[in-house]
């Protein structure tokens, strides 16, 4: 996005395929100890984080453990109290000039977060607004082409995420899959480098889980990188490249996520996971 | 066990009980009757009501005139009012103390006196002043503070008592009274949106100002309207005060001025009421298409929900009164 931009990192992010060619290139996502506090709450203590392209990034944890807010640190809904966070080598939040801290503006902000997907455990669709017009909102807010254009897309992506035949419908029409799919293909709109998914599916009746998990399967399979919050270790164990456990505002475990899940080595993963499993 | 007990039993009987009687339904029936025949009958046989002399009056050029000027103030007022409380609303909510607080104690000031006292207070601003100038503030001081005698730094000027006289200053009455009526409104809709859409928003990109434009405040708009819609009855209504200013180019005024002039008051009251009745219906009719637009995308309960509020909201008492 930035002067750090190389050639090879804008064709594997651009172009969505084959992880594996930049693999050795520079983290999409690289969290550096990282401390967050609401008042005397501390939430996150030392959090360390590299996200490869490509790479879909599975965060488990008990409830309360941080994993939203770390989510919302990545795309500075939530200012940290220290430390660093970068996404495709830029600085989240602040410029870096002589040595010295300046926080972004307003814009600057919003223009980072454009290249950054995000998806709620409550969807937050814009209940105002058609699943069609919920697609092509933030496109026309950020000016990516002429409405013509950006029509033409979000009913590709509606299509996509297998809802071309409720384009005109209204959040509240839909079931919480079919909302959740929308949620998607709204933030696939800005054509993001990053996808950041927090409990997608654990607002959910059982039944429409799969559905969720499928668009999100599709998505990995396609080579978007992905931060994905969930206690779906099913999802964990096929997706998954790389597995954290929190607890406590602290990366407890980390690791290819069969080994973690399979045997975990810490007591507490282990305990959580005797929970889920 | 239980399924096979009652296919073995035969079906009961239907239920052909008595109703409840309600007699004391039936006597307030009766009573009301017996009152609304009174009065119809009292309208038809009581001489002083001067019906041909009201229907040949309340029709004429200057009425008319006093019905614009009541429309034209109820708009404008309410224009104003609405962009008044938008921003006092913004303020309220910033993230600035010194905006907090101004935007506090601007509706305390307006929310705590009295329309026709702020409408007498607007028409007498004059006296205060005897021209309001626009131009450099404090230049006379810095004048001074640079040893220049009646330095001045003023482009524009009007006498206040051409503007401060009649319309503006009832309009000024009125706007900053709904202004601050407003400002809770529009609040309380920005409020009730869930937190979540502005965070989705901002997530996906947008500035703080698109967010409130295109999310939250059509958002709040189903909270917003009903409310609005009694301010603007309201309004309508308190225009009949601006004969405090003096403002002579209003219904009310206009339709008393015949009546006392005539030595027959009393019908040209009944026409009053019966102007305002129209205007207000027709506003009422207008309330509802609003609402039913802004209700969009919500189930028909979650428009029932909304009707309900409104009614807590008008037996709650709107902005004046
Ligand atoms: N905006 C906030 N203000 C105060 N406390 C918060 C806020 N957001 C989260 N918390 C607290 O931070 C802790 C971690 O929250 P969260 O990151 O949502 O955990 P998780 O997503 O792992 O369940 C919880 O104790 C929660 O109450
Ligand atoms: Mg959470």
């Amino acid at each position: 996005m930035t002067e750090t931009t190389d050639a090879a990192r804008t064709a594997g992010t651009a172009g969505g395929g084959a992880p594996a060619a930049t693999a050795a290139a520079e983290p999409m996502v690289r969290v550096e100890n990282v401390y967050k506090s609401f008042g005397r709450l501390r939430v996150l203590s030392g959090i360390d984080l590299q996200v490869r392209p490509g790479e879909v990034c599975v965060v488990l944890g008990p409830s309360g453990s941080g994993k939203s807010t770390l989510l919302r640190c990545i795309n500075h809904l939530e200012k940290i109290d220290a430390g660093r966070i970068w996404v495709d080598g830029e600085l989240i939040g602040y410029r870096q000039r002589g040595g010295k801290l300046h926080e972004l503006r307003d814009k600057e902000v919003a223009a980072q977060r454009r290249s950054i997907g995000m998806v709620f455990q409550r969807f937050n669709l814009f209940p105002h607004m058609t699943a069609l017009e919920n697609v092509m909102e933030a496109p026309l807010c950020a000016r990516l082409g002429t409405k013509a254009e950006i029509r033409e897309r979000a009913l590709a992506l509606l299509r996509r995420v297998g809802l071309g035949d409720k384009v005109d419908t209204y959040p509240r029409q839909l079931s919480g899959g079919q909302q959740q799919r929308v949620a998607i293909a709204r933030a696939l709109a800005m054509q993001p480098k990053l996808m950041l998914f927090d409990e997608p599916t654990s607002a959910l009746d059982p039944e429409l889980v799969g559905e969720v998990l499928d668009v999100m399967k599709d998505l990995a399979r396609d080579g978007m990188t992905m931060i994905v919050v969930t206690h779906e270790i099913g999802f964990a164990r096929e997706v998954g490249d790389h597995l954290i456990f929190m607890d406590g505002g602290q990366v407890v475990e980390a690791g290819p996520p069969r080994e973690v899940i399979a045997e975990p080595k810490h007591e507490r993963t282990r305990a959580f996971l005797a929970k889920v499993l | 066990m239980a399924e096979a007990a009652t296919t073995e039993r035969a079906r009961p009987e239907p239920i052909t009980a008595v109703p409840v009687r309600h007699p004391w339904r039936w006597v307030a029936v009766a009573v009301l009757a017996v009152l609304v025949a009174m009065f119809v009958h009292m309208l038809v046989t009581n001489d002083n009501l001067h019906w041909s002399f009201m229907v040949d009056n309340m029709f004429r050029p200057p009425i008319i005139e006093g019905v614009r000027g009541t429309i034209l103030l109820t708009i404008s007022s309410m224009a104003v009012g609405l962009v008044l409380g938008l921003v006092v609303a913004v303020m309220r909510l910033s993230a600035n103390p010194i905006l907090r607080v101004v935007a506090w104690v601007y509706t305390w000031f307006f929310r705590a006196v009295p329309r026709l006292v702020l409408l007498v207070l607007c028409g007498n601003l004059g006296i205060l002043w005897k021209r309001i100038e626009f131009g450099l503030p404090f230049d006379r001081q810095i004048g001074a503070l640079f040893g220049v005698d009646d330095f001045t730094a003023r482009f524009y000027g009007v006498d206040s008592l051409s503007l401060l006289s009649g319309f503006t200053a009832g309009l000024l009455g009125l706007a900053l009274s709904e202004g601050a009526y407003m400002a809770e409104i529009i609040r309380a809709g920005i409020q009730s949106v869930d937190p979540g859409q502005s965070e989705a928003a901002a997530a996906l990109g947008l500035s703080r100002g698109q967010a409130l434009r295109r999310i939250v405040l059509p958002q709040a708009m189903r909270v917003i309207v009903p409310p609005t819609g009694n301010e603007t009855i309201a309004m309508l209504k308190d225009t009949s005060l601006v004969a405090a200013v003096p403002i002579t180019v209003e219904l009310f005024y206009q339709l008393r001025a015949v009546g006392v002039r005539a030595f027959d008051p009393f019908p040209m009251l009944v026409a009053a009421t019966i102007w305002y009745l129209f205007l207000t219906s027709i506003l009422l009719v207008l309330q509802y298409f609003v609402e039913r637009y802004f209700a969009r995308g919500y189930g028909r309960t979650e428009r029932a929900r909304m009707r309900l509020r409104e009614i807590a909201a008008e037996t709650g008492g709107g902005g004046a009164a």
